[in-house]
C-alpha cells in the first residue's frame, strides 16, 4: 500500500533499493552515507530484502565487488562519500566502459584535507568525466525517486550505464522529510527485473570481457560511451514520463523552475540548498525583486539545449557552485563553465556569474541569497558582471 | 545468508594419461615461448573444467593472453584491475549465490578462479585477496608466481628472490647484490589469520598431476582456497625457454621452492628431497643471478636452509633487512 | 553518422566471443626458429609433451595411439624436446621444411 513515511535521505535510499529488489550490496562505512547501509543491513538481516550483503574492505573494493556482481548478471548497489568516492576512482571507467549499470549512492562530503564531515559536491563531481549518469536529489522524496528512476535508466538496453545517485550530505542524508512510498506493485510495474542480455559471465554462454585493445581501437572504444550519452537523453525523458505516470509525480526530466515566468534574475542550482533558495526568492519577491530558481536534476548528461533555451529568457543568472574546480576557466566551480557553454550559441544570452556557496558543509543562509540577488541586480544595471566568481559570505 | 550451493566434486586424476583432453585454455595466445605461467594456466583451467568463471587481474596472464581483442579462454573470463582480483571474484560469487537462491540462474555454482600474479596477490592485490579469504566466498585464488612484475618489463615484486637483477633492482657499485630484500612467504600470509580458509597449497609446473589435483581439491572445498604456483619465466629469469620445467624441478631440488598443503591446520609435504642440492645449482642457469658473489649466494643458501626446515611455517630466518645490511 | 574502419571496430563493452578449440586471431606458429620433430617409433606415449606444452600443441590423436603436432601455433620453445622421456623428440631448423614458416611482415 502506498504510504507516507518520515525518512532521512539515507533511509529513503535504502527503501528504494529494497523495493528495487537488488541482488548484491557492497558496504563500507564512511560518513555521511553509512546510515543507508545500516538500514539495508537490517533489512537483509530480518529477511525483508533477499540480497548478498558483502562487507567490502574499502571503497575501492566496494566498486570492484559490484563490478563483478553486475557482470555476473546481478542488480547491485553500493555507495560512498568524500574521500571514499575518490579512493574508488580507478574502478569508475572500467564499470562504465564495461557497460555495467551499477548504481552508487553518493551522500556527498567535502574532500580532505583535512577531515570535514560537511557536504560539498566536489567528491563525485571530480568523477564527472568517467561516463556515469549523475544527478542530485534535493530532499528525501527526490532521493527515493531518483534511485528507482536511475535503475530503470541505467539498465535500459539502449543505455547500459552506471549511475551516481547523489544527495547532499547531512542536509538530505540526515534531515528527515516526508516521503510518499509507492506500493511494491507500482515499483514492479515501473522497474522490471534486471535483464542484461547475453553478455554476462555465464558458463553456459562463455564470453571474454575486456581483452586488451590496440591504441588505434581506443577511440572506437571511447566512442561507444560517447554514442551512449547521445542516445541517453531520450531514454531519460521516457523513464521520467513513465515514473510520473505510474507514481503520480510531476518531475521535469532536466530543469525544475520556480517563479521564473516573469523573472529577470535567476539562481541556477543543484541539490539541497534549492530549498533555502526558494524561501529567499519568496521574500525577495515580496520586496519586488523579480527573481526565480532553475534547478538542475542531471549534471550528466548535461541538458545543454534545455539550459540554453531556459536561461536565455533571463537578464542575469547566478550559478550556485557547491564544488570547486581549482584553476578552471572561471576559477570557480564546475557548473558555470557548462552553463556558459550551453548559452554560447543562443542568440540572447543573460549575464552569468557564479557564487561559491555551501562549501564544506556550510549552510547558505537567506542573507547570502539576498546578497547574491543584489549582485545580480547590480550586474543588470551595469550591463555587465563585475566578475565570474564570488565567494559568498566571504566578500564585502 | 551465504550458503554455498556447490554439490559437485571433481575427482583426482591418477596419471598423465587420464588428464582430460578438452582444453579450457586453447592455443593462440601471445605469451612468451616456454612461458611458465601460461602452462600453469592451461593446467589449472583443464583441472577446473567447463563450469568455471575465470578472473584476470592485469598482468602477464591478462595482457599476453588477451592481446588483441581475443583471448584463449574457452570458459567465461573477465578482466579485473591488478588491485582487485579478490574483490571482483567476491562480487561474482555473491551474484551467483543470490541468482541461484532466487531461481534466476539454474545449475551448480560455477568454479570461480582468480588468476593473479605475485604482484596481484601479495603486493598491490593483497588487500583484496585477504578480504576474499576473510569473507569466506567460495572462490579459488591462484597466485602464479613468476617472481616479478613481468608484464611491465620485469620489475621487482615481494616474491622476487634476494639477489635478483630486475629493472628496479639492478646491481651496481652501490648495490652489488641488486635486490637486497628477502621475499614474502605468500601462503603464510593466507594461513596466518583467515579463519574461513581451510586449504592452502603450493604447486609447481614441474609436477603437473600434483598441481591439477590440488586445483580440484581446492575447488571441492566450500569456501575460499589459495594456491601458490611456481611458474618459471624464461624472459624474466633469463634462462633458455626450453628449460622451464627443468628450472621448476631444480627449484624444488634445491629448496628454493617447496611443495606442501596446509589443510585444517596441518601441513603435508610432497616431493620433498631427502637431500637438497646447493642453491648454486639452480641459480647458475639464470642470468638474473649472474652478478652475485660467493658471499651473496651464501646468504641465499642460509636463508633457504633455515626455511626448508619447516616450509610454510613461521620460522626465524636469516633475512637481514636493508637497514641491517652493510 | 560515424564511419568506423572495419579493422578498428570494438565489440560492445569490449566483450568478445570465447574461442572454442583455438584462437585464430593470435596465430603463433610463425614465431619459431626451430620445430620439434618426432620419431613415432621411439615414442612411448609418456604424455610429457602433451602435458607440458604451454600452447597445447601436442595432442593425442583420435585413435589415442599417436601424438600429433600443431604447426599453426607451436612457438618452438622446445620444452617438449627437453622433457621427452625417450628421445623420440628432436629439433630441426624451421626453414629446412617446405612448409617452414617465415615471420610475417605484418604481425597481426
Amino acid at each position: 500500500m502506498a504510504k507516507e513515511m518520515t525518512l532521512s535521505g539515507c533511509a529513503a535510499a535504502a527503501q528504494a533499493v529494497k523495493m528495487a529488489k537488488v541482488d548484491v550490496i557492497s558496504s563500507y562505512p564512511i560518513r555521511p552515507y553509512t546510515a543507508a547501509m545500516m538500514e539495508l543491513s537490517k533489512m537483509v538481516a530480518n529477511g525483508e530484502l533477499d540480497a548478498e550483503f558483502v562487507h567490502g574492505e574499502g571503497e575501492h573494493a566496494q566498486l570492484a565487488i559490484v563490478y563483478g556482481a553486475s557482470a555476473a548478471g546481478a542488480r547491485v548497489f553500493t555507495g560512498s562519500s568524500g574521500v571514499g568516492v575518490t579512493y574508488a576512482f580507478e574502478n569508475y571507467s572500467p564499470i562504465s566502459g564495461g557497460r555495467l549499470p551499477v548504481q552508487m549512492m553518493i551522500a556527498d562530503r567535502a574532500l580532505d584535507p583535512p577531515g570535514d564531515f560537511g557536504s560539498e559536491h566536489t567528491d563525485v563531481m571530480s568523477a564527472r568525466d568517467q561516463g556515469w549518469i549523475m544527478g542530485w536529489a534535493e530532499n528525501p522524496q527526490e532521493a527515493f525517486d531518483n534511485h528507482l528512476i536511475n535503475y530503470r535508466i541505467g539498465e535500459d538496453r539502449r543505455v547500459m550505464l552506471p549511475q551516481f545517485v547523489c544527495q547532499d550530505g547531512y542536509f538530505v542524508s540526515h534531515i528527515p522529510g516526508k516521503v510518499l512510498l509507492p506500493d511494491q506493485a507500482q515499483v514492479d510495474e515501473f522497474l522490471p527485473p534486471y535483464s542484461p542480455g547475453n553478455h554476462v559471465l555465464d558458463p553456459k554462454k562463455p564470453f571474454s570481457h575486456g581483452p586488451q585493445i590496440r591504441p588505434d581501437q581506443g577511440a572506437i572504444m571511447d566512442l561507444q560511451r560517447g554514442q551512449a550519452f547521445l542516445d541517453l537523453p531520450q531514454v531519460i525523458e521516457e523513464v521520467i514520463d513513465s515514473y510520473n505516470r505510474i507514481m503520480g509525480r510531476s518531475y521535469s526530466p532536466w530543469l525544475e523552475q520556480f517563479m521564473t515566468d516573469d523573472a529577470e534574475l535567476v539562481f541556477f542550482i543543484q541539490g539541497a540548498h534549492a530549498a533555502t533558495a526558494r524561501h529567499a526568492i519568496r521574500h525577495l519577491r515580496q520586496k519586488g525583486v523579480k527573481v526565480g530558481l532553475v534547478k538542475l536534476r542531471f549534471v550528466r548528461p548535461w541538458p545543454t539545449q534545455q539550459v540554453g533555451e531556459v536561461l536565455s529568457r533571463f537578464k542575469a543568472v547566478g550559478v550556485i557552485e557547491t564544488s570547486t574546480s581549482y584553476g578552471n576557466a572561471t576559477r570557480g566551480g564546475n557548473l558555470l563553465p557548462e552553463v556558459r557553454t550551453s548559452l554560447y550559441d543562443v542568440p540572447t544570452r543573460p549575464l552569468t556569474t557564479s557564487f561559491m556557496a555551501g562549501l564544506g558543509g556550510d549552510v547558505i543562509p537567506l542573507e547570502e541569497f539576498y546578497w547574491m540577488a543584489q549582485k545580480l541586480g547590480e550586474a543588470v544595471k551595469a550591463g555587465k558582471v563585475e566578475k565570474h566568481v564570488y565567494w559568498a559570505g566571504l566578500e564585502n | 545468508m551465504t550458503v554455498s550451493v556447490k554439490t559437485q566434486t571433481l575427482p583426482p586424476i591418477k596419471k598423465l594419461r587420464n588428464i582430460p583432453r578438452e582444453e579450457m585454455y586453447v592455443p593462440g595466445h601471445r605469451t612468451c615461448a616456454g612461458c611458465g605461467p601460461a602452462l600453469q594456466y592451461r593446467l589449472v583451467a583443464k583441472a577446473a573444467g567447463p563450469n568455471t568463471i575465470l578472473l584476470g587481474p592485469t598482468g602477464c596472464m591478462y595482457v599476453a593472453n588477451a592481446s588483441y581483442l581475443c583471448t584463449p579462454y574457452h570458459v567465461p573470463w573477465i578482466h579485473t584491475q591488478i588491485t582487485n582480483g579478490g574483490a571482483v571474484a567476491s562480487g561474482v560469487e555473491a551474484a551467483y549465490q543470490a541468482l541461484i537462491r532466487k531461481g534466476k540462474w539454474e545449475g551448480e555454482l560455477p568454479n570461480i578462479i582468480v588468476m593473479a600474479g605475485d604482484g596481484g596477490s601479495s603486493d598491490i592485490g593483497l588487500q583484496a585477496m585477504s578480504a576474499l579469504m576473510y569473507r569466506g566466498h567460495d572462490v579459488l585464488f591462484v597466485c602464479y608466481d613468476n617472481e616479478s612484475y613481468a608484464n611491465t618489463g620485469i620489475q621487482t615484486s615481494p616474491t622476487t628472490p634476494y639477489g635478483s637483477n630486475t629493472t628496479f633492482t639492478p646491481p651496481g657499485k652501490a648495490v652489488p647484490e641488486g635486490k637486497k630484500l628477502f621475499p614474502k612467504d605468500v601462503p603464510q600470509l593466507v594461513i596466518g589469520g583467515h579463519p574461513a580458509v581451510k586449504y592452502v597449497a603450493t604447486a609447481s609446473v614441474a609436477y603437473p598431476l600434483d598441481l591439477m589435483n590440488k586445483v580440484r581439491k581446492a575447488l571441492n572445498f566450500r569456501g575460499p582456497t589459495f594456491l601458490h604456483i611456481h611458474a618459471p619465466c624464461p624472459k624474466g629469469w633469463k634462462f633458455e625457454e626450453s628449460k622451464t620445467i627443468e628450472m621448476a624441478r631444480l627449484a624444488i631440488q634445491t629448496g628454493m621452492w617447496s611443495l606442501y598443503e596446509w589443510e585444517n591446520g596441518e601441513y603435508k609435504y610432497q616431493h620433498k628431497p631427502r637431500e637438497y642440492k646447493p642453491v648454486g645449482e639452480y641459480m647458475k642457469h639464470q642470468k638474473r643471478f649472474a652478478h652475485l658473489t660467493e658471499e651473496h649466494i651464501a646468504k641465499m643458501q642460509a636463508f633457504v636452509d633455515a626455511r626448508v626446515k619447516a616450509p610454510g611455517v613461521p620460522v626465524n630466518l636469516p633475512a637481514p633487512g636493508p637497514r641491517e645490511q652493510a | 553518422m560515424f564511419n568506423i574502419p572495419k579493422d578498428r571496430t570494438v565489440p560492445f563493452g569490449c566483450v568478445t566471443p570465447a574461442p572454442v578449440e583455438e584462437q585464430p586471431m593470435m596465430i603463433t606458429g610463425n614465431w619459431r626458429e626451430f620445430r620439434p620433430v618426432i620419431d613415432q617409433e621411439k615414442c612411448n606415449l609418456c604424455m610429457n609433451c602433451v602435458t607440458w606444452c604451454p600452447d597445447a600443441c601436442w595432442q593425442l590423436d583420435a585413435s589415442e595411439e599417436e601424438v600429433v603436432w600443431n604447426a599453426k601455433y607451436c612457438k618452438g620453445c622446445l620444452i617438449c624436446v627437453n622433457e621427452c622421456s625417450t628421445e623420440a623428440l628432436g629439433k630441426a631448423y624451421e626453414l629446412d621444411f617446405p612448409d617452414g614458416v617465415v615471420r610475417l611482415e605484418k604481425p597481426f
